[in-house]
């Protein structure tokens, strides 16, 4: 019914899908799985038609589609229910599910309430839940707002005379398992009348709800099975793809960490996020936090980092008690934070490489309180030779750099600024091969300077690849500790035992 | 060429950067060649003069735009500033200026602080407190304007003078411009501002001290809006609760049009001097041509749309509010 063929798509030079070709059959749910990265969400924009693919060809019943954007994919009864929840939550259920599409019910230009709610009652029936149709969206739980989504997906039913493809961007990342089971009983309702595609990390779901399965990695489709085929362990395998390398890590470079403890987290919690985390990082020690979207690894780096307090239990950099109330003062403990987004939180892109390399420490750079240009501008020289960033010169604004030579100045930063403990948050994302086996070169470089490092990663295999240890945690909470040493790395199968 | 592609031209930093400086050659040598009287020494020492005032409440404003906001209390604390030196100088002299000066820093300060302690967005704070200032004004000088007698005169005659055949205004003028100059390219504040107003989250993450930065920011922004209006009170030798009320919108188009973008951390002082010149001359030249007096604000109102509108980079700003 709705094919993909060959999608070619790129950001920024770096390629997101290479050549992806998938096929959608009437009433049937595909599932789609990949680690992070692997070029899942961009397959469903490209489908959904919010992102326009640089080459290849979508074909509806054989027949070509050019979809400029996501009007253009209603029209055709392609509609996307979205990972990160997009209703307006100032807005009613019944105007969030009619939301662009009022004209129905205009009478003399003044909308007509009463219509618009029963028709919005009538599409909350179609999948037979019970919602009230004039509460704010604001006040449902995130099980029924992803429910209003899903009818609002089905409003194209009325306007578009065929079969329609409804795409589920990870659905149920932010339900527990009573609202997945709920989810699944109408999508499994609803396959006589539509097609799905369901977009999902956890595989036993996805084996659970789909009728084949497509595995992507790296941008590609590397595997199609029925889901009656295969089980979650072999699929598993697929998806990570080579086993553990340990070249691609430079394991030969990972040594014993120092005796000193710098960071000593007891007990800290933070409403809401994570409760009761003990954390220490010994001086050349790469501690690596792994753990599903909502177990509280990130909001736990975001407290060392300064960015969210903690609100209870202690936290000690070298054995000093500190309460940090802004990134301003962990900086001030030494503490640098390579964030997940290095285009807002990593880098003012405007500013030029020498500017951003300096802006967490001046004072290498000043003599009695002005700034020096010439040292500057050697400074950053001297770090573009070291860490070869490719760049024309140190004057260069970041954000006509790739990448990871952007990382590269982010990192360049903090050794400037003599940081010996680094968070690294997701540090290869977006980055090509071998941009990332450069960035692994670093960090054992800093490593085995002895700078203690937390990390967490895109993908288990970076986690376990590049840390001497393992902490893993869920809902909140650590839930295993693993010894990584080089050469006998724990089995991912453990520790995702733990994750969920 | 349509709007698009004139906006695509000015994207390249380099033609941006040029547009200002070269808009105001034409303009001088348009004009110049139009009347010829205007290419001579004293009309151009007249035009200087009647620059400084503009340019020092142009300057202020451009350290809190370059941060990413924007301070429309300027012309409030012009005006009060005016009326506490009028009120102060028969009695304590000298000192008067000093204490209409502080008083400007003291209300940049207070925006600054509920800009960021309350997080109130700078244009409502700075709306807000320019209420305040303008009422106190109003309050203090009892409605009224306030001439300078004699007796005070003798302590503010000298503004008006010359030194090294310039007029003092220039000189003061150029005195605090090229201070602004060197503290925003040599000082970490002024590094900074940049950052923050180029990209705050990422300043943040750096262990800048944002709010720090940004107080500083309005609080030289109040304090040259006082000196502006000291100035101003010693040229016409009066102070007044509505001396300033026309140069706001020319101050903020003197600073748009000579080259800062006004969503901050691009520009900076020496794109602030050629727009106030600019601003200046066309001031000057719309009176040459018999332009209704009156309908200057309508000319500046319109530069600054047509500045901000062909200057800006929306590609890269999906919403504007």
């Amino acid at each position: 019914m709705l094919t993909a063929n060959g999608i070619c798509k790129s950001f920024a030079g770096v390629p997101a899908l290479k050549n992806v070709s998938v096929e959608i059959r009437p009433n049937e749910v595909v599932g789609l799985i990949g680690e992070n990265g692997a070029g899942k969400s961009t397959l469903m924009r490209v489908l959904a038609g919010t992102h326009q693919p640089d080459g290849g060809a979508l074909l509806l019943d054989g027949k070509p589609l050019r979809l400029r954007h996501a009007a253009d994919a209603a029209a055709q009864g392609i509609g996307m229910v979205f990972q990160e929840q997009s209703l307006l939550l100032n807005l009613s259920v019944a105007e969030n599910i009619y939301l662009g599409q009022e004209d129905q019910f205009l009478r003399f230009g003044i909308v007509n309430w009463k219509a618009m709610h029963a028709a919005a009652r009538r599409q909350l029936a179609k999948i037979g839940v019970d919602i009230d149709v004039r509460a704010r969206a604001s006040e449902l739980t995130f099980a029924a707002r992803q429910m209003v989504e899903l009818a609002k997906a089905l409003t194209l039913e009325e306007t578009v005379s065929r079969p329609l493809v409804i795409l589920l961007d990870e659905p149920t990342s932010v339900l527990g398992a009573g609202d997945i089971k709920v989810l699944f009983d109408r999508v499994r309702a609803l396959k006589s009348r539509a097609s799905f595609v369901f977009v999902s990390h956890r595989l036993d779901e996805v084996l659970e709800i789909s009728d084949r399965v497509y595995t992507m990695k790296d941008g590609e489709v590397v595997a199609e099975h029925r889901a009656d085929a295969i089980t979650g362990p072999e699929l598993h395998e697929i998806m990570v793809g080579r086993g553990l390398q340990a070249s691609y890590y430079k394991e030969d470079r990972q040594h014993p960490p120092r005796d000193d403890i710098i960071v000593d987290a007891r007990k800290i919690s933070h409403a809401g996020h994570f409760s009761q985390v003990d954390l220490q990082i010994r001086a050349g020690e790469i501690l690596g936090i792994a753990g599903v979207v909502g177990s509280g690894r990130e909001e736990v780096t975001r407290a060392i980092g300064g960015f969210l307090p903690h609100d209870s239990g202690t936290l000690s950099i070298r054995g000093e008690r500190v309460r940090f109330r802004s990134p301003q003062d962990a900086v001030r403990r030494g503490i640098g934070y390579v964030p997940r987004e290095r285009r807002v939180e990593g880098l003012v892109m405007f500013l030029s490489i020498a500017e951003n390399i300096t802006l967490a420490d001046l004072s290498a750079v000043t003599r009695r309180g002005a700034i020096s240009h010439g040292r500057e501008r050697r400074l950053a020289l001297d770090w573009i030779r070291r860490l070869r960033i490719k760049a024309p010169g140190p004057e260069i604004a970041c954000r006509k750099l790739s990448g990871g030579n952007q990382q590269k100045v982010v990192l360049a930063r903090w050794m400037t600024a003599g940081s010996r403990i680094l968070i690294l948050d997701h540090p290869t994302r977006g980055l090509d091969v071998g941009a990332k086996e450069e960035v692994y070169e670093l960090v054992r470089e800093l490593s085995g300077d002895g700078v203690a490092i937390l990390l967490i990663s895109d993908t288990l295999e970076e986690t376990i690849g590049l840390s001497h240890r393992v902490m893993v945690m869920r809902d909140g909470e650590v839930t295993a500790h693993f010894d990584a040493p080089a050469g006998a790395k724990p089995d991912q199968v453990d520790l995702v035992r733990a994750m969920v | 060429m349509d709007f698009r592609t004139l906006r695509s031209a000015f994207s390249l930093g380099w033609v941006n950067a040029a547009i200002p400086p070269a808009l105001l050659l034409i303009l001088i040598l348009g004009i110049g060649s139009a009347a010829p009287g205007f290419l001579t020494q004293e009309t151009l020492l007249l035009l200087l003069a009647n620059t400084a005032v503009l340019f020092i409440l142009a300057a202020g404003v451009t350290g809190v735009i370059l941060v990413g906001g924007i301070d429309l209390s300027i012309q409030a604390i012009a005006s009060l500033s005016s009326v506490i030196l009028a009120q102060l100088v028969p009695q304590i002299g000298i000192m008067a200026f000093p204490a209409a000066i502080l008083a400007g820093v003291v209300f940049g300060v207070l925006s600054g602080l509920v800009h960021v302690r309350l997080k109130v967005p700078s244009f409502v704070a700075t709306l807000a407190t320019g209420g305040v200032v303008a009422g106190i004004a109003l309050w203090a000088a009892d409605g009224r304007a306030i001439t300078i007698e004699a007796s005070g005169r003798v302590f503010t005659g000298w503004i008006n003078g010359s030194f090294a055949g310039l007029p003092v205004v220039v000189w003061i003028a150029a005195v605090l411009g090229a201070a602004l100059y060197l503290v925003m390219r040599y000082t970490p504040f002024g590094r900074y501002s940049l950052a923050i107003g180029a990209g705050e989250p990422a300043a943040i993450a750096a262990g800048i001290n944002v709010d720090r930065t940004k107080i500083i920011a309005f609080a030289i922004s109040g304090g040259l809006a006082a000196i502006a209006g000291v100035v101003l009170a010693a040229r016409l030798s009066s102070g007044s609760p509505t001396l300033a009320n026309q140069l706001l919108l020319p101050a903020i188009a003197a600073v748009i049009v000579g080259g800062t973008a006004i969503t901050g951390g691009l520009g900076g002082i020496g794109r602030t001097a050629v727009g106030a010149l600019i601003i200046s001359i066309v001031r000057m030249g719309m009176t040459f041509i018999g332009v209704n007096i009156f309908a200057e604000n309508v000319v500046f109102g319109a530069v600054l749309i047509l500045a901000v509108a062909i200057t800006i980079d929306r590609s890269k700003i999906a919403v504007i509010k």
